[in-house]
């Protein structure tokens, strides 16, 4: 499986929080040296020998109403609180669920969102992006590690 | 003219789960049901993002959709479709209002109710203005927004 894994990864343009977040999670825990390809969804033909994601029909995208970030955590078996913790927070914020129970969501949507207008690209859009997961990342690991409040 | 996004699908009858699960997100969203199976959203990206995903989860399920973007080819149509939009997101926002003259009015459960209407509030509508003053209003300290 490892070194199958491939080093250039697909996806449509206009980068959005999902697919911004499956570049973070790519770079940071799958390919450290992954290069991205965009392309237009009126694309009909992908690039050969590049691995799709967050396209419809991929392996690695949506699938019983779960977002593609979570899609890839089981493909590559990322099995750790945290990353579960952000796929939740992209499935309500990239998908329709009828329970909400992540506040972040709405807001990461639309920051990511707006990364997207603020950038030139959508490589430089998945750069800038990838400093928000950290945080995210970051913060959420604070928040475990500091535990539930003291009872006494 | 508009433009409309037409979310056309056939899922089969068993299991039930499935048919239920579509038709609960369409919901969600706030399709309006146009016909037997026709669903329509006013076309921005962000309904073409959750439509395109809705017809993937539905091929997977078994069933087929197709999603078509399209405007009105007759005068004076559009209309009655942009008022069926508003009649029910209006509708819930009245009730909140309602609601909120009680005098026992759970503001944070009302609140989000306002933000789940707001999310189907294609058209902008006036009174979903009035619901965020009027909320804005009864928590108290300064009224309005600055």
């Amino acid at each position: 499986m490892k070194s199958r894994r491939p080093t250039k990864w697909v996806t449509w343009e206009n980068v959005g929080v999902d697919r911004i977040a499956c570049a973070w999670l790519i770079r940071k825990y799958i390919d450290s040296n992954a290069a991205f390809v965009f392309v237009s969804p009126q694309q009909k033909t992908l690039p050969k020998g590049a691995e799709p994601f967050d396209i419809p029909g991929a392996r690695l995208s949506h699938h019983r109403g779960h977002c593609s970030f979570h899609a890839m955590l089981k493909a590559y078996k990322l099995n750790e609180p945290i990353l579960n913790r952000i796929a939740r927070i992209i499935d309500e914020a990239d998908t329709v669920q009828e329970v909400l129970l992540e506040p972040a969501a709405a807001g990461l949507d639309l920051i990511c969102e707006g990364i997207r207008l603020v950038s030139d690209s959508d490589q430089a859009a998945i750069d800038r992006g990838a400093l928000v997961f950290d945080a995210l990342y970051c913060k959420l690991k604070r928040l475990e590690e500091e535990g539930p409040a003291d009872r006494n | 003219m508009k433009q409309w996004l037409m979310l056309v699908y056939k899922i089969p009858r068993e299991p039930t789960a499935g048919r239920v699960y579509v038709w609960r997100k369409l919901q969600q969203l706030g399709a309006v049901l146009l016909q037997d199976a026709v669903w329509v959203l006013p076309y921005t990206s962000r309904t073409q993002h959750q439509f395109q995903w809705l017809a993937t989860e539905i091929e997977e399920i078994g069933g087929e959709a197709t999603l078509w973007r399209s405007e009105f080819a007759l005068d004076g149509q559009e209309e009655g479709l942009v008022q069926r939009f508003e009649a029910e997101v209006n509708e819930t926002y009245r009730q909140i209002l309602k609601a909120l003259k009680g005098r026992k009015a759970n503001l944070p459960a009302l609140a989000r109710q306002y933000q789940q209407a707001q999310a189907r509030d294609y058209f902008h509508s006036e009174l979903g203005k009035q619901v965020r003053q009027t909320l804005l209003a009864a928590r108290g300290g300064s009224s309005g927004e600055e």
